[in-house]
């Protein structure tokens, strides 16, 4: 019943301009196609980039950043949780194959996809207890699990402690060191954003849309809340733990301050919010300014606590000035291109 | 029974710190809804005050209380009025409260370690490292000291939200922020100044903190995190939930530290945070939070 009604309503508010919208979809398509072509075609340009393992790494770097940014949308935009110690589970997934490399010699690139596994399976479980509550409880506890974590790993011999684990490079020559790990971290990146697709597009995605705006209302209208939070909380640490297997290997290094820094939970966030929360585009948009950002400030004036700080101010900036970030801000302006609005 | 004894009082001690620590974050959540996640970075720049003004000034810790409640006070009443009232409207207010002092946080935490680097520092007074002793019993004097300190600021918190009519009026508004704005309360004032007053007590334990913890810049996650997780313990925005959770998290940390060493100090309160959770979301003297 409620379905036969929800659908006129919905053909009616598109009505008007129905020959845009099919033109839309098909820009949007366009720009979809080129994107994947551009991602993965890029390692196969080898003879026309000069600085190719450069430009690769490059590219990796963003491709992780639009799976992390992508991911902690899931449950810090769609679900309207703040998570501010996500990389905890980038961590795990780092630790979990990083160990069994070091340990038992298995290649994370076959257990790149169990770590994404466990990573989930701790966030169902952390998030059993502390989604219980509403409001800031949760925030707090998800600093309090980075934490807790990256204590447990400073102290745990067997991962090397402090002062970290060195793990063996794969067997590849050097000038196509970089090319798997990319193809990895672009299975992640449109894995996460293919997720977010979803969920922007699903019954399950609209029932966390619902509860990000009202939980109790949403709870009336017959949603079960808690399961739809914890959900939401283990699926976006699926690619994070996948993308961190991946990471950690290609340091060729496992050491605590590179996967728990919270630093690196505040990149995830500030992407996210930067290009629009609860949107498919906003993170991926986010992650590629404040990667690119980013890599340009540490070639220009090197690795600085300032960074730290810009991170802050243009947080800031962001939740002063324009709350609802790039996508967002745009949208509401009337001014979305079709090629970037993926949410309807 | 001595070592139990012992550790007891060690806690006990600690207990009054991060008693005072909490009280300014759970001011500020209780008046203003304000979770402030940039309280711990603001102490730790107190702590920076307070070390330069004894290695520079010879200005013992325990009296540049004098100095950095002040200017926290002041900072904290800027903070308020830079950021709040823009966000005052927002639907989601809780949360920017949250997004926007992490935002604080990172500039603090970045800025202090442009300038005075991530080496630890402590400041060094004699009684740092002298103790009073009762047969087999030894009582830091430092520690003690701290207590006190923190005994009589929270003494005297209490004592100006009791008996003053501004008080009263921050009070009030933590009841019920409507109901204290229709008979007459200026909520905007009441909350810059507990805002900064909040502050104010982030500065003294900043000053405590310089002797008691070495410190360095990026160690505030640890610290916001701890107190975070007492005043959930303790039922978010209650005063009293707040000292109770800070002396019971304190004894216990004491007996973890004292059985597996000073790194696993911490983990006592976030394993706190998540039993709470599990057992009693609402903490100890909490109302169910309506957000």
């Amino acid at each position: 019943m409620a379905d036969i009604h929800v659908e006129p309503v919905v053909e009616a508010d598109e009505a008007p301009a129905p020959e845009e919208r099919r033109g839309g979809s098909r820009s949007r398509m366009i720009v979809g196609i080129l994107v994947a072509v551009v991602v993965l075609g890029l390692p196969l340009a080898r003879p026309w980039i000069s600085a190719y393992n450069y430009v690769l790494q490059v590219g990796l770097l963003i491709l992780m950043w639009v799976a992390m940014a992508s991911s902690w949308n899931i449950i810090g935009g769609f679900a309207g949780y703040i998570s501010l110690g996500h990389n905890v589970f980038f961590g795990i997934g780092g630790y979990f194959s990083g160990l069994l490399l070091a340990y038992l010699g298995w290649s994370p690139f076959a257990t790149a996809l169990g770590a994404g596994v466990v990573a989930m399976a701790v966030g169902v479980l952390v998030g059993l207890i502390t989604l219980r509550t509403r409001g800031p409880a949760f925030i707090i506890s998800t600093i309090a699990l980075l934490l807790l974590v990256h204590n447990a790993i400073d102290n745990w011999e067997l991962a090397g402690a402090a002062s970290g684990l060195s793990l063996p490079l794969p067997p590849l020559p050097v000038e196509w060191l970089k090319v798997p790990f990319y193809y990895g971290m672009a299975f992640c990146a449109f894995g996460a954003v293919g997720l977010a697709y979803w969920l922007a597009h699903s019954k399950f995605g609209l029932g966390l849309r619902a509860l990000s705006q009202d939980e109790t209302k949403a709870e009336v209208a017959g949603i079960n809340t808690r399961m739809y939070k914890v959900t939401a909380y283990g699926l976006s640490a699926f690619f994070i733990g996948v993308a961190g297997a991946l990471f950690g290997y290609s340091l060729s290094y496992l050491r605590p301050t590179t996967f728990f820094e919270i630093g690196l939970a505040a990149q995830m966030v500030l992407m996210s919010i930067l290009g629009g929360r609860a949107t498919v585009a906003g993170p991926v948009i986010g992650a590629v300014i404040i990667t690119a950002v980013n890599e340009y400030s540490v070639v220009q004036f090197g690795a600085t606590p300032l960074n730290i700080v810009v991170t802050g101010l243009i947080l800031l900036a962001t939740l002063l000035f324009f709350p609802l970030g790039i996508v967002g801000s745009l949208r509401e302006a009337g001014r979305l291109p079709r090629w970037l609005d993926w949410d309807s | 029974m001595t070592n139990v004894l012992q550790v007891l009082v060690l806690g006990l001690l600690l207990g009054g710190v991060y008693a005072l620590m909490a009280s300014g974050l759970t001011l500020m959540f209780g008046v203003m809804r304000v979770v402030n996640l940039a309280h711990a970075a603001f102490t730790i720049l107190a702590a920076y005050i307070a070390f330069y003004a004894f290695t520079l000034f010879q200005v013992d810790p325990v009296v540049s209380i004098l100095i950095t409640m002040p200017i926290m006070f002041v900072v904290g009443m800027v903070v308020y009025i830079a950021l709040f009232p823009r966000i005052e409207n927002s639907p989601k207010y809780v949360e920017m409260t949250v997004l926007a002092t992490f935002a604080l946080a990172l500039i603090v935490e970045g800025t202090l370690t442009y300038f005075f680097t991530g080496i630890f520092r402590s400041t060094r007074p004699d009684y740092a490292t002298d103790s009073f002793f009762w047969g087999d019993l030894f009582v830091p004097k430092g520690q003690l000291w701290a207590l006190a300190v923190s005994l009589v600021l929270l003494l005297a918190l209490w004592a100006f939200l009791k008996f003053t009519k501004f008080g009263n009026a921050v009070r009030a508004t933590m009841q019920n922020r409507t109901a204290a704005e229709i008979v007459g309360v200026n909520v905007r004032q009441v909350s810059t100044v507990s805002f900064g007053v909040g502050m104010a007590l982030a500065g003294a334990s900043g000053s405590l903190l310089s002797y008691l913890f070495p410190f360095f810049p990026a160690r505030h996650w640890q610290w916001v995190a701890i107190l975070l997780s007492l005043i959930v313990l303790g039922g978010l925005g209650s005063l009293k939930g707040a000292f109770i959770g800070a002396m019971a998290l304190a004894v216990a940390s004491a007996f973890v530290t004292d059985r597996f060493g000073p790194t696993w100090s911490p983990v006592t309160f976030y394993l706190a945070l998540f039993i709470v959770l599990l057992v009693r979301p609402q903490g100890l003297f909490g109302k169910v939070v309506r957000i």
